[in-house]
């Protein structure tokens, strides 16, 4: 445990990376201020300047990530809300079809009961012919109460003759007796007549 | 059938009376509360259950959610017919309608708010109320049964205003058709009639079983259930379902159910019909079977279906029959889950 410990200090002692670099940079300023020659100098310069331009590359990198990461949440964002609308917007259209369901499951029970009813209707006889069979009738009804009143009428006609008829004899008959009583009367008168001028 | 009880627990005499009970039971009458959260079922021992739907639908629902959340007491007789207003649950069972408030039923002991008796021939006649019906314009509500009359009562003063006569055997099912405004009534007599509230007649009959296409004389001629939809009508019960046409009196469709059917309705395009038999039968106007959900009870006597507005979500069909299990069907496909006394 101590080992691994030590062991990462050492390799890691200044921090990792970039802080390290900064930290062997100002160590390596103080070494340089502190050096004597001058082409040890020229060269730890040289290396300093090199340092500074990795560090300052570094860090330009760093900000562009950042950059990066910045305009990465503004489109997630963004994405983020256009999924809110279209989560709305298909809440909405589910309302809308919901509707038209129970539109088309009204449209759907008015067929199924006209259906039922054109079935039902189906049984009857058609109008037209039916019509037709009244029209037929009627026209026989008429007829034959055409041939019924000419019927009676001729009956009535009969009737009276017969009427006129038997009067006629009645009367006959009358007259007849009538005459018989008056020529019997006649002979009793003439009877009695002879026998009164007699005595 | 109820699961069986394990042997090792030693059984108290009220545990053995409560299974039995709950074996034996037969709920009649179902009816849902104002608010649509909750259910009131009515059972052949006089009592009434209330059960939560709003927590039964809801998605933490445990095992205690389907059991009611209150039970009491109601009528020393079953509880044939239950309807609901705005703010009272109506009872009906042996000679005598009681009203409950919905708000104060689901405190322990509460008590009815009135309990009135029509009118009877005879004070010893005690026929039961089979049916219930609520007719809003007048506030009054309408009452049939044993004694072959239906009655009505006005529910602000309480008064039983006219008696209408003509079955001659008692009346099972009532039905309301808004447009005219008539009450349809069906009973043990085999006669559909329809009567209008206004002048108090008769004004149309029609006798099932005297159609042959319907009628099934091996089952008798009673009308179990009846539903209507202005200017439909579709009774069942001993003759076949049939879906009639009430302005010329014709039976339009047969629906082929062997069985005798106990409760109907209308559903949106569909009818949906309930009675000696497992399932829930869904038919079509052109008299196909849609669709047959089984159910956890032998035989179905009421079905409910919970439109109230006030509770989109808890918009559920109930069955209820000869057990003491409710069946939920949160969509018409199959069952949910059963709620239990």
């Amino acid at each position: 445990m101590d080992e691994v410990i030590r062991k990462r200090l050492l390799i890691d002692g200044d921090g990792a990376g970039d802080d390290r670099r900064i930290n062997l940079l100002v160590k390596s300023f103080i070494k340089w201020c502190n050096s004597g020659s001058q082409e040890e100098g020229y060269s730890q310069y040289q290396r300093m300047l090199s340092t500074l331009s990795q560090c300052e590359f570094s860090m330009g990198k760093t900000l562009l990530v950042y950059d990066m990461n910045l305009r990465e949440m503004e489109n997630y964002e963004k994405i983020y809300k256009e999924i809110e609308c279209s989560i709305a917007g298909a809440h909405e259209k589910i309302a809308e079809c919901k509707k038209q369901i129970l539109q088309a499951k009204r449209i759907r029970k008015n067929r199924q009961e006209y259906d039922a009813l054109a079935k039902v209707i189906q049984h009857h006889p058609d109008r037209h012919e039916t019509l037709k069979e009244l029209e037929a009738l009627g026209k026989e009804l008429e007829h034959l109460s055409h041939i019924k009143e000419s019927v009676e009428d001729k009956l009535e006609l009969r009737r009276k003759q017969f009427h006129v008829l038997l009067s006629t004899i009645h009367e006959l008959q009358q007259t007849l007796e009538n005459d018989e009583k008056l020529s019997e009367v006649e002979e009793a008168q003439d009877a009695s007549m002879e026998t009164d001028p007699k005595p | 059938m109820e699961r069986a009880v394990p042997l090792a627990v030693p059984l108290g005499q009220a545990e053995v009376f409560q299974a039995l009970q709950r074996l034996h039971m037969t709920i009649f009458s179902q009816s849902v509360s104002p608010c649509g959260k909750f259910l009131a079922a009515g059972n052949n021992y006089g009592q009434i259950a209330i059960f939560s739907l709003s927590a039964a639908l809801s998605s933490e629902a445990k095992e205690e959610s389907k059991k009611p959340v209150v039970t009491f007491q109601a009528h020393d007789g079953p509880v044939y017919s239950m309807v609901s207003t705005d703010r009272h649950l109506l009872s009906a069972g042996d000679g005598e309608v009681k009203a409950w408030l919905w708000a104060e039923m689901l405190k322990k002991g509460c008590k009815e708010l009135w309990c009135r008796q029509p009118p009877y021939r005879t004070s010893l006649e005690v026929p039961e109320i089979n049916a219930l019906l609520l007719v809003p314009k007048e506030n009054s509500l309408i009452l049939a049964g044993g004694d072959c009359q239906l009655h009505t009562m006005d529910l602000e003063t309480g008064t039983f205003t006219r008696v209408l006569r003509g079955h001659t055997d008692y009346i099972h099912c009532l039905a309301f058709r808004e447009r005219s405004p008539e009450v349809l009534s069906g009973g043990e007599d085999g006669a559909v009639r329809l009567w209008d509230l206004r002048t108090a007649k008769e004004v149309q009959t029609i006798e099932v079983y005297k159609h042959e296409e319907c009628s099934r004389p091996h089952n008798g001629r009673w009308i179990g259930c009846l539903a209507t939809d202005s200017d439909w009508m579709v009774c069942g019960g001993g003759p076949a379902l049939t879906l009639w046409h009430l302005r010329s009196s014709t039976p339009t469709t047969i629906f082929p159910m062997r069985a005798p059917q106990k409760h109907v309705t209308f559903y949106q395009d569909l009818i949906l019909s309930a009675g000696q038999g497992r399932c829930v039968n869904q038919w079509q106007l052109s008299g196909e079977l849609k669709a047959q959900v089984p159910g956890s009870s032998p035989g179905l006597l009421s079905l409910s279906l919970n439109q109230q507005p006030a509770a989109p979500e808890c918009k559920v069909l109930t069955a209820a029959g000869n057990s003491c299990r409710v069946d939920v069907f949160t969509n018409l496909g199959y069952r949910a889950f059963s709620l239990s006394f």
